[in-house]
Order: C-alpha cells, then structure tokens, then sequence
C-alpha cells in the first residue's frame, strides 16, 4: 500500500501541469501513468495553442469566437475563464522554459486557426504539443516529482461519498498496488481509438472516463466527436491546422477549392465540423480522389513549409510517400477529439468529493458541439493548473479519515487472473478492428439513426463476444497482452455511451450530424446528456443546463 | 506479398537466454514494422511484447533495432525493409538491459537526463512578466520581448527542444559502450539545450562546469553515430561540440578534454606543430603522462618518436594570421 495526499493519473499536459502547481506549493502528489509522461499524446499536438496578445485583438473575441465554435452548447462561464486567463497561461509556461517561435515585434509568433477572428495560435514551428509537454515535463522533474509509470489504473475507490485512492496494475511486474489519497486528479485525455482511422495514440482508449462512470461519476455529452479535416489518407496521421492557417488549399478531384461552397468568408479556415462535413460531401458525391481530398501546400514555397511546417512535410514524407513542396497531400476527416468527458466545473471538480478531471477526460464544458483547433492545449493548461490550485485549497480544509477498502486490490487482481485462465478463443485485438470500423461506418461525421441502431446491435455483439476473449500471455513481467484486453473492454463501453446519446440527441449541432435531423434545435436540444450507469449496468442518461451568460444562441455561418 | 519477421524473444520467467521466434506475415502498402508488429501480436501470438504510442514518429517509444540499426518502428516502411534484407528482424536497443522481448529498461536513461537539471536555472525575465493573471473586461497583456536571434539554436528543425527522448542514439553511442556511466547523447544535447537559452540563469556557470566534470561532454568519443541515427534529424554531437566550444570560451578547462583541447590549439599557436609529450602533459599531468608511457613505449619500438625540440615551421605567419581570424589570439 502506498500513501500520498494526491494522486494524478495520467502524465500529458493537463497532469503534468497540475503536477507543478501541486509540486511548487510543496504538496505530496504522485504522478501514476500507463506510459512513461513523454509518451503522452498531448506531445502529438501540432498547431497551436490560443490566446490573445495582439493589441488588435482580445480575449473577449477568443471568448465570443469559442462560443459560436461550440455551437452555443460550451458553458460561457467557463469559457470566460479559459479565454481571459489565456495569455496569462502561455506567458507562465513561457517563464517555465517553454519555447514559442517569435514574431518581428519580439513577441511570441502567432499564426490563423479555423473558426478564430484574429491570428491568435501561439506555435513552436508544428511540434507546439511536443514543446509543451517536454517542458513541463522538465519543471515535473525540477520538483522531483514521484512517478509510477507504465502503471495502469483499474478502480478508483471512495468511502463515504469521497474519494479515498485507485488500484493500479504494475505493468513492469503484473503486481497490483493500493494507492491511498486525499485527492485524485484524472487527467487520462480520450478515447480515439474507438475509429479506425483516427489521429490518436494507441494507449488513448478511454480508461479514466470509463472507470469513472463505472464509479458513479456521470459522462457528459459524449455524442460530440470531433473529426479532424486533414489526417493522411493511408493512415490517419494528424496533419496540422496549422497547414491550412498558413495558407494551405483544399482541393477537390476537379482541382476546384470547394470550400467557397461550404464556408464562402472562412473558407479553408472554418470550423473543423464544418470542413469535415464538407470533405466528406466531397467525397460521397463523387468528387474526391480515390476516396481522399487533396491538402495543398505547394504555393507555400519550400522555404517557409521547411520553417513553419517541418513536421508535416516529413509526416507525409514518411506515411503517405508524398513530398508536399511538389505534390498535395491526400487527406481525409479522421476521429480526434472527445469534446465530452467526465463532468467537472471550471475548478476540475466532479460529483464525487475530492475526485477531479481535466485535460481532455474532463467535459468542462469549454468546447460544447465543436472544439476550435489550439483550444485543446490551451484547456489543458487552463484547468490542470485551475485543478491544481482547488486541490491545494481542498486539502487544507480536509481530514484524513476516509478507509482505503483493499479487497479492491484483491478484487482486482482476481479479474486479471480469472482472464487469464480462460479457455476462450475470441482475440481482443480482432474485436477491438471490428468495433472501430463499425463506430467509423455508422457513428462518424454524418448520422443516422437506423445505420446507429445497427452499431447498437454490434456493440451487443461484441460484449457477448468479449466474455469469450482469451489471453496468450499468462506472464506478470510487462504483460501488454492483458493490459490491451482491459483498454477494449474500456473502448467497448465508451463506444456504447457515444451512440446511444447520438441516437437520443435528434438534432444536429456543432459535430454531431444527423442526416435524419438535420437542423439545431435550440427549444428541444440547447442542454448537455449526463450519461450514468444504473443498477444493471445499463447506461441512461440525464439533462443539465447549458450556462448563456453573455452571448444569446444565433445561426452559426462562416 | 508473403514477408518474416524474425523476433528477439526474452521472457525472464521462463527463458534462461534469450531466442528468435519467426513470424510469416501479409504486407500492404505502407505498412510500417510497427504495423507489423501489431497485426502478429493481435493476431497470431498476443506475448510478444513491445512499446509504442503515437505511431507518428513523436512519442518515442517503439525504437528498437530492426535489421540491425537502431530505428523507430513506426516510421519504417517493411517494403524497403524487405528489399535490402529480404526479412524484418527486431531486436531490443542495445546499452540497456532487456526486461523482455524487445522492451528495455530506460531508467538509467532518464536518471541521465534528470542528472543535468533539464529546466530554466532562476529566472533572468522581469518578474512582472511571469506573474499570472486573469484579464478583466477591456483589459489586455504585456509579453517580454525577445529577438528571433536569442532563440536561433533553439527554433530550427533541426535543434535540440525536438528530441523525443527516443533512446536510439543512447542505444548506439559509442560513448556509452566504452563508459555505462557517461551521459550519452541526449543529455548532453538537454544540457546544451538550456545552456542555450536566454532566459536561463546560470550565474556561476555550473551547467558548464558540471557537464564538464567526469562522464559529461568532454568523454564523447565523437562516433557521430548519434547524429547518423537520430530519426528526428537531430545532431547531438553537434550540441556536444557547442558545449566544449561554450566551456574553453568561459575558461571552464579544469577537465583533461578541455586541457587537451587548449594545449593542442597552444602547441600549434606556437610551433605550428603538435607537441605530443608537451599535450600529453598539460592534459593529464604527471599521473596523465605515465599512463601514456606504455602507449608513447610501443609507439617508440616502431620508430614513432615525436621530436623533443620542435622548431617553428615555415609558414608561421599565416598561422598566426589564421589564428587572429579564428578568435583564437589569446591561446597563443
């Protein structure tokens, strides 16, 4: 058994950061992650990251800009926070060491992103996540900060209504560990592989937003995925926002820039909702390039592809055999981001006392219906930092009197054996394709409900299945073959939550389509689904309110 | 097409040494090793173990040796593989000990990287600047001003901030082989990292003088392998050769290298020759010079003897001129 007052799970920026602000205040919090922290995927994050510095600009039109981007379903009040302590951010983090290219005033450089009035992305050429995570990773060390990694959290537990620690398997050793605490902090991000072709990291499985609505702790509005609008072709590899806010085309088969149909004043520089729902119209009506749309870079010129978007031009180098500065690359809309999570307020706290999230496992929510791209970094850094501080305040006025039950050690461990030992023939990595292509056909960027009842009847299918998985690899030392059975079994009950709530919400608002409802519906639908689990282990769901303080619900056109 | 995969196999459990397992797979086009790797563990043998993340050449945790150099699987396309070798054979990184399969034990790496403080030494900004702030309503934020010029080796593409700690020049350093205690690369490369940076504060210059110390970046062995296998195109040697240039220009020369290094440069300053027994000398002292002597010896039997007196060559002038171009007066 281990103590500590807080325990952080998850090790990408919105731990990391909470980690520091936890650390510098001389608190004993203790990083646990299933990867070492700078395999994180917030170090996949390219673009930028926003706020508004520029005199031209302001945070009040970061704060507008990221309402309409939500399709008015963001909560305002929190919006407001994160716009107004935005530059405040970045300017911290730059004085932790963090490196952001500079523009000829000196300042930090700052380049267009879809949905946004002013140039407001902060960068580091296209590796802006990458530069983040490294150096908050380096003040994570600066204050010596405990970390248990390749450490995979299976329960988290509460006693009396609060939280009391989580069980975690030691991948390294297969031996199961109690962590006791005060506080927990969440900060696992999403779950993208539950498509195919998808921008995520294969460890991004949905772990924390699945142990939480299994401990009670409600899911909110997980129908809202966003398709990002340029992931290579062959693979799904993230290419850059950034691309198109240098000036990047997209084209079509007939070489015509179709965007001017879809977004006449934003063009390339619409929403992401917006561009991949037009990629895709592009491509069912015939006009794509054998199944792709072309991203092009070239007029770019290879002096300033080689300095702003030099991670790009090797991606697709590497992945898709094409070199950008001769030939445009073939894109495609491909799952990215979980604009819903678990149900927090703008301090990370959760309906369980002491329990907290942020980063992308938390629905705060900032970017309601559609996320604006260099929004995600900045909420991370935004609300790790929020979560830090409350969890200091909170351990100030608690009393350590909450019992760690350790038969959920026991319990644990026995699931993992009892898994082992079974005699089934079901492989888990053949269910989890069948899943994702699945959620790909029927719940992707556009919906339906008769194709999303057939996804119903699969995912039923596959949970039958599932009882029959077996397990080669009967070994304690870095046993991954269980540890990716676990990840599927919490990939299969995330994709169950986004469908039935895509199913109930008859509307379409921000990345949520449906074909059968296609208009918003303020009167019926201006309201956040609260997934739960009853007593049978059946998911239901719930209603809250969206929070309007300033900006009244209005057609949303770019 | 048909292709193998030949897999370095290790389980501390059951294996007393380690084996190769061959695995037939069906190759597509695109298809990476780590595609590969994926599609035989899912499909045909769920214990063979390995780490990977992102697959897209950012998180650094699939490198492992494949057909012999050190690679990321993910970025590695089987079909070019296939055409060299005509197999795929994966092995874990070397100057780690192997946990299993293909998985190494990276907490030496990261003690490394820890040891050399990655991370802003004090603050030189104007304290106003750090202090967080929320903006209220009309309310707008002043930034410190930096010229594009103080971060020129820190925002190209090919500098330092874009290693991802991916341990495949760790693997193949020269350095490490000689010397498991030596930093390696990519520490090296951190260090000279925040050494570069402006808003560093490193008053008495202690990055310098402990990277300078045993183990640091006066025992790189200048293999350059650690350039040549960098899949993010980075040069740490390169860093490495910044830091004894940063070092001697701050007169931080108690190290042997640095010695070396100056006495070489004062040696030729003076005579236009090297001095061997002279170098030999101001490098390591009196203890340097006898545990020199066997090699100076054996050097001796074959009719190697450097010259005692060494008179000024011909063409001292424009050595003296090279000298004065090169910044280099004060050495002579």
């Amino acid at each position: 058994m281990l103590k500590h007052d807080v325990i952080i799970v998850g090790a990408g920026l919105a731990g990391l950061r909470a980690a520091v602000e936890l650390k510098k205040k001389g608190i004993d919090a203790v990083i646990v992650s299933k990867v070492y922290p700078t395999r994180s995927h917030s170090g996949a994050a390219q673009g930028g990251v926003n706020a508004a510095f520029d005199e031209n600009d302001s945070w009040e039109s970061h704060f507008f800009d990221t309402v309409k981007g939500s399709d008015y379903l963001g909560d305002q009040d929190a919006i407001e926070i994160l716009t107004s302590e935005a530059p405040g951010n970045i300017l911290e983090l730059q004085s932790m060491g963090v490196v952001f290219n500079r523009n000829d005033k000196g300042g930090i450089a700052q380049r267009p992103f879809g949905g946004q009035s002013f140039p407001r992305s902060c960068y580091y050429a296209d590796a802006v996540g990458h530069m983040m995570l490294h150096g908050l990773f380096d003040n994570v060390l600066k204050y010596k900060t405990k970390i248990l990694y390749e450490y995979f959290v299976t329960s988290l537990l509460t006693d009396n209504g609060k939280v009391s620690g989580v069980v975690a398997y030691d991948i390294k050793n297969g031996k199961f560990e109690g962590i006791a605490a005060k506080a927990v902090l969440f900060a696992t991000g999403g779950y993208g592989q539950v498509y195919s072709s998808n921008t995520n990291a294969l460890i991004n499985t949905g772990d924390g937003m699945a142990i939480s609505i299994n401990a009670g702790v409600p899911l909110m509005d997980m129908e809202f995925v966003q398709f990002h609008p340029t992931t290579l072709k062959s693979t799904g590899i993230l290419v850059t926002e950034g691309a198109r806010g240098e000036g990047a085309y997209l084209l079509n088969s007939l070489g015509v820039r179709f965007m001017s149909k879809y977004a006449p004043k934003a063009m390339e520089l619409a929403p992401r909702d917006v561009v991949a729902r037009a990629e895709q119209t592009e491509i069912n009506e015939g006009r794509g390039v054998n199944g792709a749309i072309l991203l092009d870079i070239r007029h770019l010129g290879k002096e300033r592809i080689m300095e702003r978007l030099p991670q790009i031009m090797q991606l697709s180098i590497d992945f898709e055999g094409v070199n950008p500065i001769h030939e445009p690359i073939p894109i495609r809309p491909g799952a990215h981001y979980s604009m819903g999570g678990i149900k927090t307020d703008y301090n990370g706290r959760t309906a369980i006392e002491g329990y907290y999230s942020a980063g992308e496992s938390a629905c705060v929510s900032v970017h309601g219906a559609n996320r604006l791209g260099g929004n995600s970094l900045l909420d991370t850094v935004v609300f790790g930092r929020r979560a830090g501080i409350d969890i200091a305040e909170y351990l100030k006025s608690v009393a350590d009197d909450r019992k760690f039950d350790e038969s959920a050690i026991k319990r644990d461990e026995e699931k993992f054996e009892q898994l082992k030992k079974s005699a089934g023939k079901e492989r888990h990595g053949l269910l989890k394709s069948e899943l994702q292509e699945e959620m790909r056909a029927s719940v992707g960027v556009f919906r339906e409900e008769t194709a999303m009842k057939k996804a119903l009847d699969k995912i039923g299918e596959l949970k039958e299945r599932a009882k029959n998985i077996g397990i080669d690899d009967k070994s304690k030392t870095f046993n991954t073959d269980i540890v990716e059975a676990f990840e599927f079994s919490n990939i299969l009950l995330i994709a169950e939550v986004i469908t039935r709530g895509a199913i109930l919400r008859k509307e379409s608002r921000g990345a949520h389509y449906r074909t059968d409802f296609p208009e918003r519906d303020d009167s019926n639908w201006l309201k956040h689904t609260l997934a739960t689990l009853d007593g049978n282990g059946n998911i239901k769901f719930d209603f809250s309110e969206v929070a309007i303080t300033k900006f009244k619900p209005q057609p949303r056109t770019y | 097409m048909e292709f193998k995969v030949r897999a370095y196999r290790f389980n501390p459990e059951t294996d007393e040494k380690p084996y190769y397992k061959e695995y037939t797979a069906e190759d597509y086009p695109g298809m990476t090793v780590l595609n590969a790797l994926i599609k035989i563990k899912s499909e045909l043998d769920g214990t063979l173990s390995f780490r990977r993340s992102c697959r897209s050449a950012i998180c650094g945790s699939c490198a492992m040796k494949i057909n012999g150099i050190t690679k990321l699987a993910c970025k590695t396309q089987v079909s070019l593989e296939i055409d060299k070798f005509g197999i795929i054979n994966v092995e874990p990184l070397a100057n780690m000990p192997v946990i299993r399969d293909l998985i190494v034990d990276q907490e030496v790496f990261f003690d490394k990287i820890k040891a050399i403080k990655p991370y802003l030494l004090g603050q030189r900004e104007d304290a106003a600047h750090n202090r967080f702030k929320t903006l209220k309503e009309g309310e707008k934020i002043s930034q410190p001003v930096y010229d594009k010029s103080e971060f020129k080796n820190l925002t190209g593409n090919e500098d330092t901030p874009n290693c991802i700690l991916c341990e495949c020049c760790y693997s193949e350093c020269g350095g490490v082989v000689g010397n498991k205690n030596y930093l390696g690369p990519a520490a090296l490369a951190k260090l000279y990292r925040y050494a570069e940076d402006p808003r560093d504060n490193d008053k008495n210059g202690s990055r310098l003088v402990n990277g300078s110390k045993p183990n640091g970046f006066w025992d790189c062995v200048h293999c350059q392998s650690c350039e040549q296998f960098c899949p993010k195109g980075i040069s740490p040697v390169k860093s490495i050769v910044r830091l004894h240039e940063k070092s001697v220009k701050n007169s931080i020369t108690f190290s042997p290298g640095s010695k070396h290094v100056v006495s070489i440069a004062r040696s030729i300053g003076e005579t236009g020759r090297l001095d061997e027994i002279k170098v030999a000398f101001e490098s390591g002292g009196v203890t340097g010079l006898l545990n020199d002597l066997p090699v100076a010896f054996g050097a001796g039997l074959k009719g190697k003897i450097p010259p005692l007196r060494h008179k000024l060559i011909k063409d001292m002038e424009d050595i003296r001129l090279a000298y004065k171009e090169l910044d280099l007066e004060d050495k002579l």
